[in-house]
């Protein structure tokens, strides 16, 4: 269980988060959705504390923070708590795919090689890709890449998992594939927070919809409600560019 | 050119080389850690001392080798005695070192802090949020990305740290180079040939070994496949 209170961000003087308050229970899959630049990443960064909030308070189920005052330690327990699987992959370059996913198992953990080679062996297979185990991210295509990023973040059991667009940096032939994969292990009982641009895929994982703009969110329900039943002007005027691009682009 | 007097003398260089290898390894060893430590400060942006670092490495890059060994050979001795600290029973050996750790450090952290920003951000963000403390981060990803950058860079430091002990006998230090100019002096002269290609050859040799050395190192992390490769 995640919960967000409060979070507020400004850079330079701009506010991007304007006091945030957000709850994802156990096993929910909630998506972030909402126009460009208005903070959907740096509300997900700041969870695992890559960006730090001016102000706030994240809770887990047995963990507490106030972000204005943490402690070196307690950062590192809440990023140990959470994962986040990055639009560009970002995959350690000087590793190797199955080393990629053993690394935090040994480093943060403390696990023995064999144990987190075990492991790692049974999450490549997870995300289809234990034949490439020896690869170089180098050698590796961007879908095969945030494969293994996404089992990167599921090897350190992380109570929450982070998506933000983890197709967006794709050819479009190669989305579904990851798209396949964050289906499954939403199947598994993982607990989500997703951004994402892709809505019909939105529709159907998710068990929350969240609309943010301008740094506040709008409004939040299940996905059925967003995505048929709003009746707020924002959220419509969103989705309406929306299947409006989606029309223009299929009809060409 | 008298090649029976060349290998007369070739013993002489052998046997002050340890003098000059004891310089190339201390200098070069604590020449890098503070280059690390000049860069950790450029990097942090740590008040006071970031100014400072870049003051110290203007210097250092534009004054001439020469002049900064005799500012501390001479200088450095004044400086302490004022802070009630007494260096003069200092070897010359100990204040070449002095001047070429100083030196090196200048230089070598202009090699390691680009090096270092060549590592992309998202490296560094993907290892903080699986929890990696700061050092586990730089030991293993950080420092393995930038050492192949880095060392063909710290190769060239490390050939012309070794060329620049040939200036330490100004002050008196009986290295290859010291020992040159006192055979050069007590034959009035006549020798300067076979005497400077003797000292050629001892500085080739110990050039050329130490760069295979580098080399090797190169060889080492190259199997790191970091250059891009298929793209998205
Ligand atoms: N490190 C940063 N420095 C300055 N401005 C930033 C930084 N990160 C994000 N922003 C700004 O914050 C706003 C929200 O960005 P972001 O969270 O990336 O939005 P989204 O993910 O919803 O597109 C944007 O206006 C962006 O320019
Ligand atoms: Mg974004």
């Amino acid at each position: 269980m995640l919960a967000l209170k409060n979070i507020r961000k400004s850079f330079n003087g701009t506010d991007v988060l304007k006091g945030i308050s957000l709850k994802v229970n156990e096993g929910d899959v909630v998506t972030l959705i909402g126009p460009s630049g208005t903070g959907k990443t740096t509300l997900l960064r700041c969870v695992n504390f890559l960006e730090k909030p001016d102000e706030g308070e994240v809770q887990f189920s047995n963990f507490q923070l106030n972000y204005s005052h943490a402690k070196k330690k307690e950062i590192l327990r809440l990023r140990r708590k959470s994962a986040m699987v990055f639009q560009q992959y970002h995959l350690f370059k000087n590793k190797t795919a199955i080393e990629n996913v053993m690394e935090a198992q040994i480093v943060v953990q403390k696990k023995t090689k064999k144990e987190a080679y075990e492991n790692s062996l049974e999450l490549l297979n997870k995300v289809g890709l234990v034949e490439k185990k020896d690869y170089y991210p180098s050698q590796l295509s961007g879908g095969q890449q945030q494969r293994i990023s996404i089992a990167r973040a599921l090897a350190i059991k992380p109570e929450i998992l982070l998506f933000d667009e983890p197709t967006s940096a794709l050819d479009p032939e190669l989305v579904g594939e990851v798209l396949n994969v964050i289906d499954q292990i939403a199947r598994t009982g993982a607990t989500i927070l997703l951004v994402t641009h892709e809505m019909s895929f939105a529709q159907s994982i998710s068990t929350k919809v969240v609309f943010m703009d301008h740094g506040e969110i709008v409004e939040e329900g299940p996905p059925s409600q967003i995505f048929n039943h709003s009746n707020r002007l924002r959220t419509k005027e969103f989705l309406k560019h929306f299947t409006n691009n989606y029309q223009k682009t299929t009809s060409l | 050119m008298d090649i029976a007097y060349f290998f007369k003398i070739l013993p002489h260089f052998i046997s002050a080389l340890p003098i000059t290898l004891i310089v190339i390894f201390f200098s070069q060893l604590f020449g890098l850690l503070l280059s690390i430590a000049v860069t950790y400060i450029q990097i942090k942006s740590i008040k006071v001392l970031t100014p400072l670092a870049h003051l110290y490495i203007s210097f250092v890059r534009s004054t001439p080798i020469l002049l900064q060994l005799l500012l501390i050979y001479y200088g450095l001795p004044v400086l302490l005695s004022l802070f009630g600290i007494n260096i003069n029973f200092w070897s010359k050996t100990a204040f070449s070192i002095v001047t070429l750790v100083l030196h090196n450090g200048g230089f070598l952290s202009e090699v390691l802090r680009p090096a270092y920003l060549a590592v992309e951000q998202g490296q560094h963000e993907a290892a903080d949020s699986l929890g990696f403390t700061s050092f586990q981060k730089l030991r293993r990803i950080i420092i393995p990305q930038l050492l192949p950058i880095a060392l063909p860079g710290l190769g060239n430091g490390l050939i012309y740290l070794i060329h620049d002990t040939s200036i330490l006998f100004v002050i008196g230090v009986v290295d290859v180079m010291g020992v040159a100019s006192n055979l050069v002096s007590s034959s009035y002269g006549t020798d300067q040939i076979e005497v400077y290609l003797a000292v050629a050859f001892v500085y080739w040799a110990v050039t050329y070994l130490s760069d295979k050395g580098v080399k090797r190192l190169e060889k080492i992390t190259e199997r790191y496949h970091l250059e891009n490769g298929l793209k998205s």
